[in-house]
């Protein structure tokens, strides 16, 4: 399998694996302003060897601003880059991207129209001076990697979206580089290709061990690609974790609703269960749930207090199953049905609040009156 | 296939100079300063404000200050004070006028009739304006000497002869006779521009207005005309300015009909002794008008929003004119037969008369005027040869200049870049005469007497075309593409040699031989330029006039016409090639 022929330098070094090693990218306190907007304010992150981080947030919250400083393309106003440990980007010194041995794939692919698909491949192999029997094979195998073989001597005006992307992505991979940056690769494809893609490209990445930092605004984008997500807001960091992590125990509110679909309910502390991490919320909307919370939450939490609760559509439900004698169910009127294929969407009002849930089966409504349950365990306090 | 496996030795590497030495760590500090990018930057920089802003500045110095340093408006009071000199002023106001108002008048109806009629001859009057515009009006003038001088003209001949006229019904040699021929050599650049814009409104602004019930008429009043507004705009604007820097046309007839412009004055006060504190005070209203355009071009102009048009035209746009299209045809080919085929001619016919006034007949036909013209003991053979090395490095210098600054102020960030365009700018509106005025001044004592003079000349007033053509085609090119090709590894250098300039090298080609062209018909900055041993093409062709000697002028003006329109011809072959193989 290519893939194999292909293989990168990290291949086997997870972070666990490489505890000497200093960080691939450590962005330390950056800061850069855009005309008049803070677009990046104060980030620290780091990515160890052969890790996937994906940059994940709205349009125009800091992520290309990010990834451009990364790249050397941008010189931060405040705060440092260090690439294996050196010092790469700071505001008063800036090392030209060219010395950087970073690939990248551009939003736009930016496969230069004047080279075909291999000379395109091979431009930073023989910008490194490497003997041209040997770029002609590595040319190849990357090729192989990318299901271009057939390809290698058309022009980018002659292949597809997709296609171009490939070539955009062979050629981020063929020097080897110790980072791969995208920004945004999928985003110009049509849907079910970019569905498509994302599996791929996440299996590349690991079959390669290849370190990387992905920009999206697609969630299930970062889903499938991260082993850790970086959600960002406004040039700030909200939250860094897994993609189980920020989507069960999101940090904030912003986080809880920019990943998934959420409902944020407010209400009381009644009961602080600190050993079982968890409190019960008496629901302005009505209704009483179990909840789990963040530990440094909860070592401030007292009865009578404020709290947000999450629930997730998938967690309502809405027959009564066993659940433990404190809670009680949230009263709420059918407002719409919607058939998604897989699921039914509804909507309900509890209150002035509206309720989401997805449910398998179509809902039976008495009156067109419901009484919804969180399923046990789902529930998330966000601080 | 081999097996290849990721050789970690370059980030050992990196991290032993990490840890090591001073030496490696000062090393990684100059190259983070890309000293080839500043020197490369630095240099083109320092070209351009020699070429620019130092002739601009001593022009500007010697009008306002006295010969003991201090500021004074007197220098204006007695060159505007000085016989002829208010009259010659008028004089180029009226000229602006009416050679504006021609140029629109003609210009608008036939870009319509072009863009978007079915009028037959259409094809042939985009060719009739392509060649009127590469024929310098001081060329011009010969032709028309030969058609309509007041009595030996062959049309007037024609009238007074066959068609019953009793006297000459034309005169060239009046004002009215350089309004027209102003107006014929400048249509094109109103016609063109219109023509490019309705070319290019997208088929569907206009079909919205036609499905909200709008009619064609008012379609085109409503949606259509605002649209090409902007585009009219700069073309009024370049023509004032043209009519208003013209020097060839105006010179030659003015000698002749006894009066003035603006600009001969200029001339006339360089001549010996020259006078340039006073040349300078009367080219200041000249410049002073050409800033205040070049502002409205910038806040009237680029106010309205140009990249609406992008799309297309379709041939549902096409209006059908009916029994109109023969009179649209009639008309068209009017103006072909006026403004291309009989200058022409006239050129070609007059180059191999005998004499002028002779009858036309296969006897009379002769080629001793090239002869004389190639014979070595003759001025014009030597300046064939020095407009055509002028024109090979002033297009060499102005293609490499405006790559560079094109790509300084497209790509790169910092204090002042602004100011390169803005002072590129500034050249181009800039009247040939005044700054060649500056040029003389501020290289005279470098350079008399030198075609490095005049190169300094043509190289500074034509890097404009080369710099706006690059620019716009460096505009194109996505910012990523150089950028993929500095994160592969490439330097600043090597990424414009092959990413950047590989993509802009038909804007560069372009660039090139339209410097070269307008090089070899430059005449205002030549006449003030050019010394007895450095004399061009154009000034020679001129001498040639105002000595009479018209046969001699047009067979010199064949070459220039023929060597500019094949060079013309030359970059449509390449442009068309080259647009097949990329799309
Ligand atoms: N050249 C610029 N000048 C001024 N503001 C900019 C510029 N480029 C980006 N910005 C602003 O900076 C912020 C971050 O932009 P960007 O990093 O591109 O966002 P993202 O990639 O997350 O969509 C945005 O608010 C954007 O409007
Ligand atoms: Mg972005």
């Amino acid at each position: 399998m290519p893939a194999t022929a292909f293989a990168h330098e990290a291949a086997a070094a997870k972070p666990a694996a490489a505890p000497q090693a200093p960080a691939r990218l450590e962005l330390r306190n950056l800061r850069k302003s855009l005309g008049a907007t803070a677009a990046v304010n104060g980030i620290d992150l780091k990515v160890a060897p052969g890790e996937s981080v994906v940059l994940l947030g709205p349009s125009g919250c800091g992520k290309t601003t990010t990834l451009r400083m990364v790249a050397g393309f941008l010189q931060p106003d405040g705060g440092e880059v260090h690439l294996d440990g050196v010092l790469s980007s700071s505001a008063t010194f800036a090392l030209p991207p060219e010395k950087r041995r970073l690939g990248m794939v551009f939003q736009t692919y930016a496969i230069w129209p004047h080279k075909t698909v291999a000379d395109n491949v091979a431009y930073g192999l023989e910008v490194a001076g490497r003997r041209r029997a040997e770029i002609r094979a590595e040319v190849a195998a990357v090729l192989d990697l990318v299901q271009l073989g057939a390809l290698a001597n058309r022009f980018p005006a002659e292949l597809s979206g997709g296609q171009q992307q490939r070539v955009a992505l062979a050629r981020a991979l063929a020097t080897k580089p110790s980072l791969l940056l995208l920004d945004e690769p999928l985003s110009n494809l049509d849907a079910s290709l970019r569905e498509e893609m994302r599996f791929e490209l996440r299996a590349l990445q690991k079959n390669l061990g290849i370190t990387t930092l992905y920009v999206t605004h697609d969630q299930d984008e970062a889903l499938v690609l991260a082993d850790r997500i970086v959600v960002m807001n406004k040039g700030r960091i909200e939250q860094i974790g897994t993609p189980e992590e920020v989507y069960r125990t999101p940090a904030t509110r912003f986080v809880g609703s920019f990943i998934g679909i959420a409902n944020l309910l407010e209400g009381e502390i009644a009961t602080v269960d600190r050993a079982g991490e968890r409190v019960l919320v008496a629901l302005d909307i009505g209704g009483r749930v179990w909840s789990r919370a963040p530990r440094s939450w909860l070592d401030g939490a007292v009865t009578g207090g404020r709290a947000t609760v999450l629930l997730r559509p998938q967690d309502i439900e809405l027959e009564a199953a066993e659940h433990p004698g404190a809670e009680q169910p949230i009263a709420a009127a059918f407002l719409s049905e919607s058939f998604l294929g897989e699921h039914y969407e509804l909507k309900l009002a509890a209150g002035e609040a509206l309720l989401r849930v997805q449910s398998r089966r179509r809902g039976t409504f008495a009156d067109g009156r419901a009484q919804l349950w969180a399923r046990p365990g789902s529930a998330w306090v966000v601080a | 296939m081999s097996e290849i496996s990721f050789p970690g030795t370059a980030v050992t590497d990196r991290r032993a100079a990490h840890g090591a030495s001073a030496d490696a760590r000062l090393l990684r500090r100059i190259s983070a300063l890309q000293p080839v990018r500043l020197l490369v930057i630095g240099l083109s920089i320092a070209i351009l404000l020699a070429l620019i802003a130092y002739p601009l500045a001593l022009l500007t110095g010697y009008s306002l200050i006295d010969a003991q340093g201090h500021l004074t408006f007197e220098t204006f009071e007695k060159a505007f004070a000085r016989r002829g000199m208010w009259q010659a002023t008028v004089n180029s106001g009226w000229l602006v006028f009416f050679v504006t108002a021609g140029a629109c008048a003609l210009g608008i109806p036939l870009a319509w009739l072009v863009a978007r009629t079915d009028a037959p001859g259409k094809s042939l009057v985009t060719l009739a304006a392509g060649i009127s515009f590469v024929i310098p009006t001081f060329i011009s003038v010969i032709s028309w000497i030969f058609l309509a001088a007041p009595n030996s003209g062959y049309l007037n001949r024609l009238a007074t002869g066959y068609l019953g006229f009793s006297s000459a019904p034309l005169n060239i040699m009046s004002f009215t006779g350089l309004v027209f021929i102003e107006i014929v050599g400048v249509y094109p650049l109103v016609f063109f521009a219109v023509n490019a814009a309705l070319n290019n409104i997208d088929a569907s602004h206009e079909q919205a207005a036609r499905i909200l019930g709008a009619n064609r008429w008012r379609t085109t009043l409503t949606i259509t005309l605002p649209m090409v507004r902007p585009a009219i705009l700069s073309a009024v604007i370049l023509v004032m300015l043209d009519a208003l820097s013209s020097f060839g046309a105006p010179a030659a007839i003015g000698t002749m009909a006894n009066f003035s412009v603006i600009t001969t004055k200029i001339y006339d006060l360089l001549k010996f002794p020259p006078q340039f504190n006073y040349a300078a005070a009367v080219a200041m209203p000249i410049l002073i008008f050409t800033a205040i355009s070049l502002l409205i071009q910038k806040y009237a102009v680029r106010a309205e929003n140009f990249r609406t048009l992008t799309g297309k035209a379709t041939p549902e746009q096409i209006v059908k004119l009916g029994h109109w299209r023969w009179l649209a045809g009639g008309f068209c080919i009017v103006v072909a037969l006026i403004t291309a085929v009989l200058p022409v001619g006239a050129l070609l016919l007059l180059s191999v008369l005998s004499s002028f006034g002779a009858p036309i007949s296969l006897a009379n036909l002769v080629g001793k005027h090239y002869a004389l013209i190639f014979d070595e003991n003759f001025a014009a053979r030597a300046s064939i040869l020095h407009s055509m090395l002028l024109a090979l490095a002033a297009a060499t210098v102005c293609a490499t200049l405006g790559l560079v600054l094109g790509w300084v102020v497209e790509r790169f960030r910092f204090f002042g870049r602004e100011l390169i365009g803005f002072l590129v700018m500034i050249a181009y509106g800039f009247p040939s005469i005044a700054y060649a005025v500056g040029i003389l001044m501020g290289y005279v004592n470098l350079f008399y007497g030198t075609l490095t003079l005049i190169l300094i000349a043509y190289a500074g007033k034509l890097l404009p075309i080369a710099f706006v053509l690059v620019r716009n085609g460096i505009q194109q090119l996505s910012t990523d593409l150089e950028e993929a090709a500095r994160i592969s590894g490439a330097g600043w250098l090597r990424s414009i040699k092959d990413v950047t300039f590989p993509l802009v090298r038909g804007s560069v080609g372009i660039a090139w031989v339209l410097v070269f062209s307008l090089s070899l018909r430059e005449l205002s900055m030549s006449a003030i330029l050019a010394q007895s041993d450095t004399q061009v093409m154009p000034t020679v062709v001129l001498q040639f006039i105002e000595d009479g000697a018209v046969e001699l002028a047009a067979a010199l003006a064949v070459i220039i016409v023929g060597v500019s329109l094949s060079m013309l011809a030359f970059i449509r072959l390449v442009t068309a090639r080259k647009t097949a193989t990329i799309s």
